[in-house]
């Protein structure tokens, strides 16, 4: 699960609505991959980024050179822009788990896979 | 053979003449990818075949995606008048198709080997060009490995195919009689194992014959290629060879036309090399793909199966997508992600009785229109039998309780995906035309969800529809 991915996925759990947002990350594996840089594609998704959540999940994985915010002009700038492809696209959770932060409720991340699935008593009717 | 100089824009004679086989109802598809990748001209088709002329190479021509199987074409006409026709008339007229113009033959098999040398020279080239030391390998050994290799590829190909090969034949089918000459047992020779592709007369052959409508009545299909196969021998003393011929010669009988073929590769297309875990059938995953107008996205894969999660991996790591596709163990009918955040959805709906229909089909989308922005793209495959119940105009509102469905094709192009697309605003139909009319009326919009296009096409024992809609507003929950 790559932090691009951790930025979009909030948790279902009955009654949560939007507090079920962002998960709480915990790892035990993270593995960095190397992944082509698309500066346009990067561009393109720093307006979509939720940046508290973001920060947030960087901080427990102990990454560090995270931009905090957008910077004047980050469209041209390509020293940014290769952080954020950095942090969203090449560091990947391998095992760890994500914590519902109303409710509680553990979703557990299994060789890169989270498993958000609910039993029936826990889906919103 | 005079060498041909293999430079960058070298290709075999201009405008050579193929046709390829394609499940009904993906012809369409074909028809815009030939013109799109190859510039093809003369582009036709008729029930399962699309006809077409390119000068492209092997490496183009490999990457069509909607195409069952590509084939050189050797001759097309109009079918053998069969009323009231003897079957001496009939194996008549089936060795005229050899002895009256044996030119096209022999253009076409000449075609077939420039494809295959080019091809072969473009190795050659990377391979001297890898280490520039090595031995200088002669042409003759590269096209005979080629060949060889192609056929070693075959058997290895074979398994994995075999599911592929018989859903290819029952698409095709549909009172089609098919064999591979198996009479010919009496009059082949050993298999040869050297290849000398120069010279004519060595080449080993088999044919395969499929006889279909009236004709099919009179004669079998064994017979046509027993008396293809011995035409062919006495008029360019091939050697017929059922287990590793170099070439193979394609036969189709039908009402609308006699076509023959030799196909190019000895894999089908459609058998895709970086599949490992077959999920849905590769061209009608391609052709929903082709629909969704995907531009830069970031893809995340959805699935409520390990099993099917597991084998998406698997072709993920097959095709070296790992790092572009995220998978999640979720379901589709809640899905943990905030409303108006998704640009692109394909799913395959799953079919089956055990899938209950009503609810989980209408949550299933419920769930996909809320996750869906505005002006967003959603390509289903649809079973008729959803088709029918989302037609019935059933009320769409009301949350219902849910099963997990599985959605996901394991082959690294469905998605879910938050990333950027251009926003759509107006909802005409898509550019590509040829949609089915008559299935986009019987299309009721699903809530905020408008129908765009929709295709029939057959999975083999059953027809689905590729159904596209596009989200036209925010319904306000």
């Amino acid at each position: 699960m790559r932090l691009l991915t951790h930025n979009l996925l909030s948790s279902h759990v009955r009654g949560v609505g939007p507090r079920g947002f962002p998960l709480r990350l915990q790892a035990t594996e993270v593995r960095i991959n190397p992944v082509e840089f698309n500066p346009d594609f990067i561009v393109r998704m720093i307006p979509k980024v939720e940046w508290a959540a973001l920060l947030e999940a960087a901080d427990t994985l102990h990454l560090i050179q995270v931009p905090k915010e957008p910077i004047q002009g980050y469209e041209h700038n390509e020293e940014f822009l290769r952080k954020m492809h950095h942090v969203l696209l090449e560091v990947e959770v391998l095992e760890g788990t994500l914590q519902c932060p109303e409710s509680g409720r553990l979703f557990p991340i299994s060789r890169g896979i989270p498993n958000m699935l609910l039993s029936d008593e826990e889906t919103e009717t | 053979m005079a060498v041909v100089s293999a430079g960058p824009r070298s290709g075999p004679a201009p405008g050579a003449h193929f046709f390829c086989t394609a499940g009904r109802g993906l012809e369409p598809f074909l028809m815009r990818e030939v013109r799109e990748r190859l510039a093809a001209t003369q582009v036709e088709y008729i029930s399962g075949k699309v006809f077409f002329t390119t000068c492209s190479d092997l490496n183009m021509l490999k990457q069509l995606k909607s195409a069952e199987r590509l084939f050189l074409l050797i001759k097309k006409q109009l079918p053998f008048p069969v009323s009231s026709v003897s079957k001496g008339k009939i194996f008549n007229e089936l060795q005229r198709l050899i002895n009256d113009d044996p030119e096209s033959w022999l253009n076409a098999i000449s075609i077939w080997k420039n494809l295959l040398e080019l091809d072969a020279k473009k190795e050659k080239l990377s391979h001297k060009n890898a280490n520039p030391l090595k031995r200088k390998v002669g042409e003759d050994d590269i096209t005979a490995k080629k060949l060889k290799t192609e056929q070693i590829q075959d058997i290895q190909e074979t398994k994995e195919c075999q599911l592929e090969k018989q859903i290819e034949e029952k698409i095709l089918e549909q009172g089609n009689f098919i064999t591979e000459g198996e009479k010919f047992q009496e009059l082949q020779n050993d298999v040869t194992e050297a290849v000398d592709t120069r010279n004519q007369t060595n080449l080993t052959f088999r044919v395969s014959c499929r006889c279909s409508g009236a004709i099919a009545k009179t004669i079998t299909a064994q017979e046509v290629g027993r008396v293809i196969g011995i035409t062919l021998m006495k008029q360019f003393g091939w050697k017929a060879d059922l287990r590793n011929p170099n070439l193979e010669i394609f036969i189709h009988l039908s009402d609308i036309y006699s076509v023959l073929g030799i196909p190019v590769f000895r894999v089908p297309l459609a058998c895709r090399a970086y599949i490992k875990t077959a999920g849905l059938r590769s061209t009608i995953a391609w052709a929903m793909a082709s629909l969704a107008e995907i531009k830069d996205v970031y893809y995340v894969g959805a699935d409520v199966s390990d099993s099917q999660l597991s084998g998406a991996y698997d072709n993920l790591r097959a095709a070296g997508l790992e790092d572009k596709i995220e998978l999640l163990k979720v379901s589709v009918t809640e899905l943990p992600l905030p409303s108006e955040s998704i640009d692109i959805i394909i799913s395959d709906i799953p079919f089956g009785k055990k899938f209950k229909l009503g609810k989980d089909i209408k949550r299933t989308l419920q769930e996909m229109e809320r996750v869906l922005r505005v002006g967003g793209t959603i390509v289903l495959l649809l079973s008729e039998d959803h088709h029918k119940h989302l037609k019935g105009g059933e009320a769409r509102s009301g949350p219902l309780n849910s099963l997990g469905g599985h959605t996901e094709e394991p082959g690294g192009e469905e998605c879910l995906t938050p990333a950027e697309k251009a926003a759509v605003s107006e909802l005409v139909p898509s550019s590509f035309t040829a949609g089915n009319q008559e299935c986009l009326d019987g299309m009721p919009p699903l809530g905020s969800l408008v129908p765009v296009d929709c295709y029939r096409v057959s999975l083999g024992k059953t027809d689905a529809l590729i159904s596209k809609y596009k989200k036209a507003y925010s319904p306000g929950r």
